[in-house]
């Protein structure tokens, strides 16, 4: 497909998606999106879900445009939580909590909302324009991922990811293998057999993800707080100023970067199958923090922390309809049920689907255009509301939380053991912020440990034993190749520099090569 | 006096409550299906279209309740200490004669009433269109000559397509290597990129690439041709006796008055005539199967049994 063929076709979708009709549902879409996204626990799986049966009457068009809307417009509502009260409502968000939270303790709340709209919106414009022109190409090239490839990423995402927050590697690395242990939790992937259930019929499907993050970030704070003096809790954050509110030149100037990085690692890793979110949200992190002139603000209310990650999330979001669109194929559980939603009307995703349904297709692009900037507008108003929610004093707001936290894990699986679940995971967070150990990498090793355990296992059996299968594949090698030189670095750093310097200056510029590993006693 | 009547007030009560449901008044609220799995699945828009096609046959609004986990056991055990009176329901799919016999669970097909059973999809394998093997034949003269050397992507370890490829296996007299995938959706993706030989799937996993000429049907386990496809033959009819699919229905909790399930048996069978809902599963090519009450029952007997000695094959 040529770029003037797309635009004509884009042109034509345009007219579609701007009927009053199907306005209406983009705009239906992107209220219910945000709202779902705001919700902690109600995540867009369970939104999209709930409204399939409305969509019923529609045509296959206005439904996917709904649709769509809330998957999208999800990722917008999701960082408003992390960023107020810590409180991350799905996996894409969790990173945003580090520094987003930060920011609303500092007063910078405004900013920090600000931004992530305004980075969201970036991220899915430039990620709807590869859509458009680079769908069918790309997602051909998605489907060289096998088990070999798929576990070489994870080894990869694992290894670099796992210290995302750089405070301590030794510290990161026990609680990524806590998360590792939890993941094994559940049913055995290739015999079925139950491992470490003990007994219990609910722990046979394994531990909610949704019921670790609330509890380790959410109720850990609340409990936090709980533990402090009772005059702290007459506390509020300190009350911004109105032209606080929005970011000033200089936080755009720093966040500009972020965002358009966050852009490509969402865009790139959204064509990946597997947890994109996560990754995606992750890597920009850790870009951003790689490349910051001020690493040292990050864990500390940096926006690049929140501008990076919120971007890179509805960048994949919109590249993970590529595969669904251009082959027929979901990469994600959020992909697989908008697959079954289309089924439903009698629509089949496929590779002809393009070819086959172009108004379809095209009209939902162009309302996917509309969707971003209507989420922009919708969004930004909201910013002040929100931020104005930290003026409410903590012994009233913190009660809130705990409220909200409880009825949002409820909301995920309709499960009261859930709930317990959560607030164990509460204690367990409030001992973690005690000692300060992190909860990002422990959630990072939940999410892709049970996902690298099938690749590797699946590589086995394919390979009838052999370890060489992830060798001879040129993408697996790569990433294990990347993976490798990630962890020598350091090394190579601390051989060579005392040849070009002096065993002195070494010595002194050791604390900058080596920061990652700051907290090894 | 007064603790008089209220002894009497309390007893009347309890009476009242402790009493059979009218089926004649029934229903007299809502009545929730429990699918024990994610929003989304296959399972769940089936039974939320019928749902939907449904309500206005019994007089009150179906609604469906997902409560996923424990490989459906959660969901399962929950339906099963629901109240016996006709208000909440199972999807009782293919998995309720499975799990029992792969670990340890409070019910077995018999906590359940049978209702009526809705769809019965074919299971069957499906190789890539430019894969070697044009004809069964082909694939099982190969698969006997190089035993265990056929990768066939399964929906997950224990799953019903995963044993049916194990049973065709037996019937056949060949080996195949199992891969395990979470879900029919990755096994068809890894089949496509041509990581594996073939998957194991019941529609509509899959479907939409073999009508692409993406992949082909090689081996079809449903009694009958599909209407979809009816160049594809059989297995039975390529001289392999077997067959074996997936069903998906609705059964209540034991002890649910006779009158109570026919009046829904009724409702929902009227519910899967609506011309609505077959639109809804002809579009999704699931392939509507109607079993009454008993013939359920039966259905559900027989592959317990069957179940019951495939699990014990995968354990070993």
């Amino acid at each position: 497909m040529d770029t003037l063929a797309s635009l004509q076709h884009l042109l034509g979708g345009f007219a579609i998606a701007t009927t009053l009709q199907n306005l209406f549902y983009a705009f239906t879409g992107a209220i219910v999106g945000t709202l779902v996204g705001v919700l902690p626990g109600l995540g867009p799986i369970a939104g999209i879900a709930l409204l399939i049966p409305l969509t019923f009457g529609l045509n296959p068009t206005s439904a996917l445009i709904l649709l769509a809307g809330i998957y999208y417009g999800a990722m917008y509502g999701g960082s408003t939580t992390s960023i107020l009260m810590n409180v991350p409502g799905e996996t894409a968000s969790v990173i945003t909590c580090i520094d987003g939270y930060q920011m609303a303790q500092q007063g910078r709340a405004g900013p920090a909302l600000a931004i992530s709209a305004i980075g969201s919106f970036i991220g899915g414009t430039i990620a709807i324009l590869g859509l458009t022109f680079l769908a069918p190409p790309l997602a051909g090239a998605a489907l060289a991922f096998g088990p070999p490839e798929f576990f070489s990423l994870m080894v990869f995402g694992f290894v670099v990811l796992s210290n995302v927050t750089g405070t301590s590697l030794i510290k990161a690395l026990m609680m990524a293998v806590v998360g590792l242990i939890l993941g094994t939790i559940g049913l055995d992937p290739v015999t079925g057999n139950e491992r470490f259930t003990f007994g219990s019929i609910y722990l046979l499907g394994g531990i909610e993800f949704v019921a670790v993050a609330i509890g380790v970030f959410g109720i850990g704070e609340v409990l936090v707080n709980a533990a402090k003096p009772a005059e702290s809790l007459e506390e509020r954050v300190r009350v911004p100023r109105f032209r606080e509110l929005y970011p000033s030149p200089q936080d755009l100037k720093r966040s500009i970067g972020a965002i358009l990085r966050g852009t490509g690692v969402g865009f790139g890793v959204g064509l990946v199958p597997g947890p994109a979110p996560v990754i995606a949200t992750y890597s920009s992190y850790m870009v951003e923090k790689r490349l910051s002139k001020h690493p040292e603000e990050f864990g500390k209310g940096a926006i690049e922390g929140v501008a990076g990650p919120e971007t890179a999330n509805n960048s994949a979001t919109q590249s993970a309809f590529i595969p669904l669109f251009a082959l027929g194929i979901p990469f994600g559980p959020v992909t697989a049920i908008l697959l079954g939603a289309l089924l439903i009307h009698g629509v089949t995703p496929g590779p002809l689907l393009i070819s086959e349904q172009p108004q379809l297709f095209w009209a939902v692009v162009a309302s996917m255009y509309i969707g971003n900037f209507i989420l922009l507008l919708l969004n930004l108003p909201f910013v002040p509301l929100f931020a104005n929610i930290l003026r409410v004093p903590k012994k009233v707001l913190l009660p809130l939380v705990m409220f909200l936290c409880i009825t949002g894990m409820f909301s995920v699986n309709n499960s009261i053991l859930d709930i317990w679940l959560m607030l164990a995971f509460g204690a367990l967070g409030y001992l973690m912020r005690t000692w300060a150990y992190e909860g990002a990498p422990l959630l990072l090793a939940l999410v892709l440990g049970p996902k690298m355990e099938v690749a590797f296992r699946q590589s086995l059996l394919i390979s009838r034993g052999g370890l060489g299968i992830f060798l001879r594949r040129p993408v697996s090698l790569l990433l294990l190749l990347a993976t490798l030189l990630f962890l020598l670095i350091p090394v190579l750093r601390a051989l060579f520099k005392p040849l070009g310097r002096g065993a002195v200056s070494a010595m002194a510029r050791a604390p900058r090569g080596t920061r990652r590993k700051g907290g090894l006693p | 006096m007064r603790s008089r009547i209220s002894v009497v007030l309390f007893l009347t009560l309890t009476l009242a409550m402790a009493m059979p449901v009218q089926a004649a008044e029934f229903p007299t609220k809502e009545v929730q299906i429990i699918v024990p799995y994610a929003a989304g699945g296959a399972t769940d828009l089936v039974f939320r279209a019928l749902a939907a096609s449904t309500s206005k046959y019994l007089g009150k609004a179906v609604v469906v309740v997902n409560k996923p986990g424990g490989g459906g056991a959660v969901g399962v055990t929950e339906a099963m200490q629901a109240r016996p009176d006709g208000y909440t329901l199972l999807t009782a799919i293919t998995p309720l004669t499975i799990l029992p016999h792969q670990v340890r669970t409070a019910f077995t097909y018999r906590s359940f009433e049978p209702v009526i059973n809705v769809v019965q999809d074919p299971a069957m394998f499906q190789v890539r269109a430019d894969s070697p093997w044009k004809t069964l034949r082909e694939f099982l003269d190969y698969a006997r000559k190089n035993p265990g050397m056929i990768t066939v992507g399964n929906s997950g370890a224990g799953g019903g397509v995963h044993l049916i490829a194990l049973a065709f296996e037996k019937a056949a007299g060949v080996t195949f290597n199992h891969i395990p995938f979470a879900g029919g959706g990755p096994s068809v993706t890894a089949l496509l990129g041509g990581h594996i030989h073939a998957v194991s799937v019941s529609p509509p996993e899959g479907i939409a690439h073999v009508k692409a000429g993406k992949l082909r049907i090689i081996a079809l386990f449903s009694e009958t041709r599909m209407g979809a496809f009816p160049d594809v033959p059989t297995v039975r009819e390529q001289g392999v006796p077997f067959t074996m699919g997936q069903w998906r229905g609705l059964a209540a909790p034991k002890g649910t008055p006779p009158d109570v399930v026919k009046k829904l048996h009724d409702a929902f069978k009227k519910g899967m005539e609506d011309p609505a809902f077959v639109k809804n599963a002809t579009d999704m090519t699931v392939q509507l199967a109607y079993l009454g009450s008993a013939a359920f029952g039966d259905l559900m007997a027989q592959d317990h049994e069957r179940y019951a000695k495939l699990v014990q094959e995968i354990k070993k």
